[in-house]
């Protein structure tokens, strides 16, 4: 058998550049890589997670220009160009983003393990939602979204209920801004 | 506003806590609306677990695991993979020939194995090498030879096989461990019970689940210290075990648990991958990793025992019971693990909530060629939990009493004795019961509701921790360390393993109470071996009562010096001195008060740096019988837990849908409401998962799908069914019921404030609250878990057969 | 945790490039959203030294439904064919189906081309190293027998694409290309044509060939097709039954022409024609009789892990409930 190298990764890395929670950056990444090893290993962005070894957990998901994937399944080399964002990313300005909020007070992440993975997802929905006509805030809509996310911890129902509030927020400020054009719109 | 100020001139350049001047709020922190202290760090990815951690130079380690069931080793050749570059260092068996395991009496497992492999999945080798990939291929060029033997799966087999022996200096052939305990003349009661419903019940395996993989971490620095992080939730047997297997004195290694990615008892006694980076790390002089694949999650198991059971029980008229007999054979797996306490548990922990007059179990745990079985939230008891509770669902069918109903008349009531001699204090079980009835709609809802829809109730209780410690010692079994300074700052140090149940917060939660800040004052810094004190770890739900009560012993020592010197400024009596919410406050008049702050310094200021440690020990009367094994489950303080599932069942495809599940629980008082409803929500949807999709199954050699047993091919026997997070099925945000939980505070005098436990006990009742929902829906018993809609529609074919 | 072996990945630019390299062979491999080949290499079940990623490929790309066949590109993530609102009033049961695949995660990476050459599933392949190691291997992986069908000698991995079934009632066709003489060959095939029942190999494309597109021929006037997946979890699993049924109806509400597709038996799903039915009124008593006749001629096997008995009498059901949606207003329909 053909041994590998032990410095893999400088076995014909290639570089790659993207856009890393809003800013470039650039890593030499073996091609046999995923995005997932890259970001824990090589950037030190430990807060994607690993569970399951190959896309049955969902506690690796990131948003790669936009959408949640799963980093574990994920070529490094092919978001080339692309836009990925982690965990780390959430929240503005050392604010927390709404959901991070959301599940800290409403005890939505016990171990906290799958909790990054899920927060990729339920933040891809409220990105998604603000962008609605008329948005409104379903349950069995959240449940869906969060589909691909295993929790063992918490029965989902907190995890739906702090995306849910967080949602709200959402459509609330929507509507707040849909008054306001309307109020202008009359003068 | 009379508003005191400090005296005290030292302190005057320090930067204050914000106090606002809104009148005083002495409600305090227990029981008010919190999250985790420390889940924002999580939730921003901050927050570091094992796997997070590197350290320079680290090696990664990969562990060799046996592809046959049962094997003798013959020889081990590691020369290829000691040549391969990258490789730092190769160990099997023979550099660790201790064996360990969590019960003393029971130490059955070498780190790697010696001699023999009692599972696939059984650890042989260990690699360090300069990545998981060249760790990886190096155990690829370990070339092991095995004298492969027959295995057992079946354990019926693992009673009656003599030529097959598991392991071979046991005294009692494959079993591992036999209790039989009889309490009054069962057989007398049983023939004169008015009724006696007899059955069979199969509990199958169920494994942990916790999305982080084990994964460990060893260092051995300059001057000799080890230090191991690590996954554990028992990092204090973990640091028994590491020093007696690698014979160095404790006080030579460190232990560090990181937050932990959930546990659920898959984590609570030493692994292999621990061992193996500690002896890596000391043999090649480089901090080394571990991480486990999934599937190695899966063979390091220690989920629920298969249980095969089968029980009599007797009732009146009434619907009293009168006599249980109960029989068991639980399925051990490969080692010992927590086996000898679970055997107890399968039989003890089942007297109460309802009066056994007359009581007698049977239970035999036998060793098979499998993943090891071990403790699995509700250690023992669920599966017991489950025979019963469909058992008293049979009694009132026949006897035509409401199912409810007859669990009241059954009640053991409070300040009692189960016949096994425990002391069951305070029990809610009476209002758990009132409370789903109420809230499930059960009166009008029951019999009313449309064809193959039904209500199903159960009820149970679990233990506050063990009474004795798994080693007979006379050390208290928590312990605490606190300190407050001039900042305002509370800082806690508790040995306790935070693994997502909350434990960091309960201290905070207890401390903030009393010393009068909030929450977001008090630091924890837990389980750390070189800088907090002792605690047993994450088990059998001890942490809220015995890390409570130490954290209690701690804080009001510390209050009470706060209330002395404050009550000397203020000229009253300590008593009227109250501290909430970062003020301290006079209880006769709430407009005089100070920052709390403030009171910390002039107490550092007259009696210097403010410190205090408070420990915990199990009471040692009134609390368990006197004969062999009758302390064996018996705790300070138990919670109690009822159940009513609402469950649709599609008599087309035999599928069944939980639609709601009620559950009440008795948690003495909830410090932290939110985490007690966390706690509620995830043991009943574990519970429910377990009843109708989870199994961890291993295949017999028939793995073929004829079933046929196949004498060629050795090494099949005993491969996981499911062994991956696409086939062992775990629901999805998609497939969990409507989860209702209800909490009901009956404070137990040896709780801490009241508090009792809540991580454990409501899983127990929601298995048997389904499977008696099943049948209320549509007139079948499954009393062979999990309820698969295969088994439903082969019973509802059986009774429309029957008519 | 599993790390992939090491490989080549080669990130295609163009149609010809890519058809060249997958042309050296079966240690090249074509890549879309990886979520099952990237899987798989890391399992080990699947052996490549390179991977072609076909993502900025034009010809792989767009959603035309202009003509009277849809044209849906092979690269096109499932997300976005399963929300298409076109398609959705086109061929909803083609977007139900979409949407029922995985979980979002993998709907929002893998593509309708990479579900059509899913690989087959079998519980004695989708496993560790070590797991295929104790048990001594099988056809698809080192080993000399079948565990399935004992003594069998062709490997009966399950086709598992939730798409496959739905396409194939449609009538849909798949484009392939291929290089002849450095110029880009195109040839079409019926999906109902595209699968061969050796599990090792059951997708009929040749080394060096590419599933570009798949089109759909618009539905006729009152013609509808209905998907029934069924798995134990409502996100992330497989199916374990996975059947599309399709009625097309007369104006009197008979039935015109009809048939049933069927996946998850083997590596070949099969397609069962109603013929026999033909200007029956549709009613319960059609679709117990057509659920009967599937139920005769469908054999799930113990490929998948699931009691194959209950699969069977599953399929009847789901079968049956697919052709209620006709005639009962309240019968889940998509």
């Amino acid at each position: 058998m053909t041994a590998p190298s032990p410095n893999h990764a400088a076995r014909a890395a290639t570089l790659v550049t993207f856009q890393l929670n809003g800013e470039p950056v650039t890593v030499a990444a073996p091609p046999h890589w995923t995005l997932v090893e890259v970001l824990r290993y090589q950037l030190n962005l430990t807060g994607t997670k690993q569970g399951c070894d190959k896309g049955d957990c969902g506690a690796c998901t990131v948003r790669v220009d936009g959408a949640p994937v799963l980093a574990c399944m994920t070529l490094a080399v092919l978001v080339q160009g692309r836009s990925v964002e982690t965990v780390e990313g959430l929240g503005v300005g050392g604010e927390p983003h709404p959901l991070q909020r959301t599940f800290a007070e409403l005890g939505a992440a016990q171990c906290g393990f799958c909790t990054p993975g899920m927060l990729m997802s339920a933040s891809a929905y409220l990105d998604d939602l603000a962008t609605r006509d008329a948005p409104t805030v379903d349950a069995v809509e959240i449940s869906a979204v969060l589909g691909g996310n295993l929790c063992r911890c918490t029965g989902y129902t907190k995890i739906v209920q702090a995306v849910a509030v967080a949602a709200r927020e959402v459509v609330e400020r929507a509507q707040t801004l849909a008054e306001m054009s309307n109020d202008e719109a009359m003068l | 506003m009379n508003r005191p100020l400090s005296s005290n001139p030292t302190s005057r350049d320090l930067h204050r806590i914000d106090v606002d001047d809104s009148p005083v709020d002495a409600s305090g922190v227990v029981g008010s609306r919190h999250g985790r202290i420390d889940s924002l760090e999580l939730l921003t990815g901050v927050g570091k677990y094992t796997d997070d951690l590197t350290l320079p130079r680290m090696l990664h380690c990969k562990i060799l695991r046996s592809p046959h069931a049962h094997a003798r080793i013959v020889s081990i050749d590691s020369s290829a993979a000691e040549g391969l570059t990258g490789v730092h260092a190769v160990i099997t068996g023979a550099d660790m020939p201790v064996r360990y395991g969590v019960i003393p009496w029971t130490q059955d497992e070498y780190p790697l194995a010696l001699g023999k492999v009692r599972y696939i999945g059984d650890a042989v080798a260990a690699v360090a090498a300069v990545s998981e990939e060249v760790a990886k291929a190096a155990l690829a060029l370990i070339a092991v030879k095995y004298e492969v033997l027959p295995a057992i799966i079946d354990p019926r087999e693992a009673l009656t096989r003599k030529d097959v022996l598991i392991h071979e200096d046991n005294k009692h052939g494959n079993i591992s461990k036999q209790v039989t305990l009889a309490f009054g003349d069962v057989d007398a009661a049983l023939a004169g019970a008015e009724l006696v419903i007899e059955s069979d019940y199969e509990f199958h395996g169920a494994t942990h689940g916790a999305i982080e993989p084990h994964c460990a971490m060893g260092h051995v620095d300059g001057k000799g210290l080890l230090t191991v992080w690590s996954t554990t939730q028992v990092p204090h047997y973990l640091l028994r075990e590491l020093g007696r297997v690698l014979d160095r004195p404790s006080h030579s290694i460190r232990v560090i648990q990181p937050p932990v990615g959930g546990a659920f008892g898959g984590k609570s006694e030493p692994f292999d991958l621990e061992f193996c980076v500690a002896k890596l790390a000391d043999l090649t002089g480089r901090p080394v990793k571990c991480l486990y694949t999934r599937e190695e999650v899966f063979f390091a198991h220690r989920g629920r025992h298969p249980f095969s059971m089968h029980y009599k029980t007797g009732f009146d008229r009434e619907g009293r019971i009168v006599a249980v007999d109960g029989k068991s054979l639980l399925d051990g797996g490969a080692y010992s693990s927590f086996g000898l306490v679970t055997t107890y548990y399968s039989g003890q922990l089942l007297g109460s909530p309802y009066v056994f007059p007359a009581y007698r179990f049977d239970s035999t745990r036998v060793y098979t060629n499998k993943p090891c079985c071990g403790p699995k939230r509700g250690h023992g008891s669920v599966q017991p939990r489950f025979a019963i509770e469909v058992q008293l669902d049979k009694a009132a069918t026949v006897l035509g009493i409401d199912p409810i109903e007859l669990r009241r008349r059954n009640f053991i009531g409070e300040n009692s004795q189960t016949i096994g001699g425990f002391h069951v204090g305070s029990s809610g079980f009476l209002q758990c019961l009132s409370e789903v009835e109420r809230a499930s709609g059960w009166r009008h809802k029951r019999g009313n509701l449309p064809k193959g829809r039904g209500l199903g109730i159960a009820g149970s209780t679990y233990i506050s921790g063990t009474n004795y410690c798994i080693y007979p010692t006379e050390l208290p079994q928590s312990a605490v360390q606190i300190c407050l300074d001039r900042s305002g700052r509370v800082r806690v140090f508790v040995g306790t393993s935070e693994i997502g149940q909350g434990s960091n917060t309960v201290v905070a939660t207890l401390a903030a109470d009393e010393l009068g800040v909030e929450l977001d004052d008090v630091r924890v810094l837990a389980a750390d071996s070189d800088l907090t004190p002792v605690d047993l770890g994450a088990y059998s739900s001890r942490g809220t009562l015995m890390a409570g009560n130490a954290c209690l012993a701690a804080t009001r020592e510390l209050a009470a010096k706060l209330r002395e010197v404050i009550a000397k400024t203020w000229d009253c009596p300590p008593g009227d001195v109250g501290l909430a919410h970062r003020k301290a406050f006079r209880h006769s008049d709430l407009t005089v008060w100070m920052p709390i702050q403030e009171a910390f310094i002039l107490a550092e200021s007259q009696l210097g740096t403010l410190g205090a440690v408070g420990s915990y020990k199990t009471p040692t009367e009134n609390v368990h019988g006197d004969y062999r094994g009758g302390t064996i489950g018996a705790s300070p303080a138990y919670s109690f837990t009822a159940h009513v599932a609402e469950v649709e069942v599609d008599e087309e495809t035999g599928e069944v849908t939980v639609l709601s599940i009620w559950c009440a629980h008795d948690c003495g008082l909830a410090l932290s409401p939110t985490l007690v409803e966390g706690q509620i929500e995830g043991s009943t949807y574990m519970g429910a998962a377990e009843a109708l999709m989870e199994h961890h199954r291993v295949l017999p050699s028939g793995l073929r799908s004829d079933g046929q047993k196949r004498e060629t091919g050795p090494g099949v026997d005993g491969l996981l069914a499911a062994s991956s997070l696409l086939d062992y099925r775990m629901p999805t945000s998609m497939d969990v019921p409507d989860l209702i939980a209800l909490i009901v505070e009956r404070p137990d005098p040896r709780g801490p404030r009241g508090a009792k436990e809540a991580g454990e006990g409501p899983l127990h009742s929601s298995i048997p609250a389904i499977a008696n929902a099943v049948y209320d829906a549509v007139g079948v018993r499954i009393d062979d878990l999990p309820i698969t809609p295969e088994k439903v529609l082969a019973a509802l074919k059986r009774k429309a057969e029957v008519g | 945790m599993l790390r992939l072996p090491e490989l080549e990945v080669v990130i295609a630019d163009s149609l010809v490039a890519a058809l060249t390299r997958l042309a050296e062979g079966r240690h090249v491999r074509a890549l879309q959203g990886g979520t099952d080949l990237v899987a798989n290499l890391k399992t080990g079940q699947t052996k490549a030294q390179t991977v072609v990623a076909l993502g900025p490929l034009s010809e792989l790309h767009g959603i035309d439904t202009s003509g009277e066949m849809v044209r849906i590109g092979a690269g096109e993530r499932l997300v976005d064919v399963a929300q298409n609102a076109e398609l959705q009033e086109l061929f909803p049961a083609l977007t139900y189906a979409l949407a029922r695949i995985a979980s979002p995660q993998i709907r929002n990476a893998g593509t309708l081309g990479g579900n059509l050459c899913l690989d087959t599933r079998c519980r004695f392949i989708n496993q560790s190293d070590l797991w295929r190691e104790a048990m001594g291997g099988c056809l698809k992986s080192h080993g000399h027998e079948c565990h399935v069908i004992p003594g069998g000698g062709g490997c009966v991995a399950a086709l598992s694409a939730d798409s496959v079934p739905v396409l194939m009632v449609l009538g849909a066709e798949v484009e392939i290309a291929r290089l002849q003489d450095g110029a880009v060959l195109l040839r079409r095939t019926r999906v109902a044509d595209l699968y061969d029942t050796d599990g090792l190999r059951h997708v009929r494309i040749a080394d060096g060939e590419l599933l570009t597109a798949v089109l759909v021929p618009k539905l006729p006037e009152g013609a509808r097709a209905v998907y029934r997946k069924w798995a134990v979890r409502q996100s992330i699993d497989f199916p374990l039954v996975s059947t599309a049924v399709r009625l097309d109806l007369d104006r009197d509400g008979k039935l015109k022409q009809g048939k049933v597709a069927v996946g998850v038996l083997g590596p070949r799903p099969r397609l069962i024609p109603l013929d026999r039915w033909v200007g029956r009124p549709i009613d319960e008593t059609l679709a117990q009789q057509v659920a009967a006749q599937v139920f005769d001629r469908c054999h799930p096997l113990p490929n998948v892990l699931y009691d194959h008995e209950y699969r069977r009498e599953r399929l009847r059901v789901e079968v049956l409930r697919a052709i209620r949606t006709w005639f009962t207003p309240t019968a889940a329909a998509n």
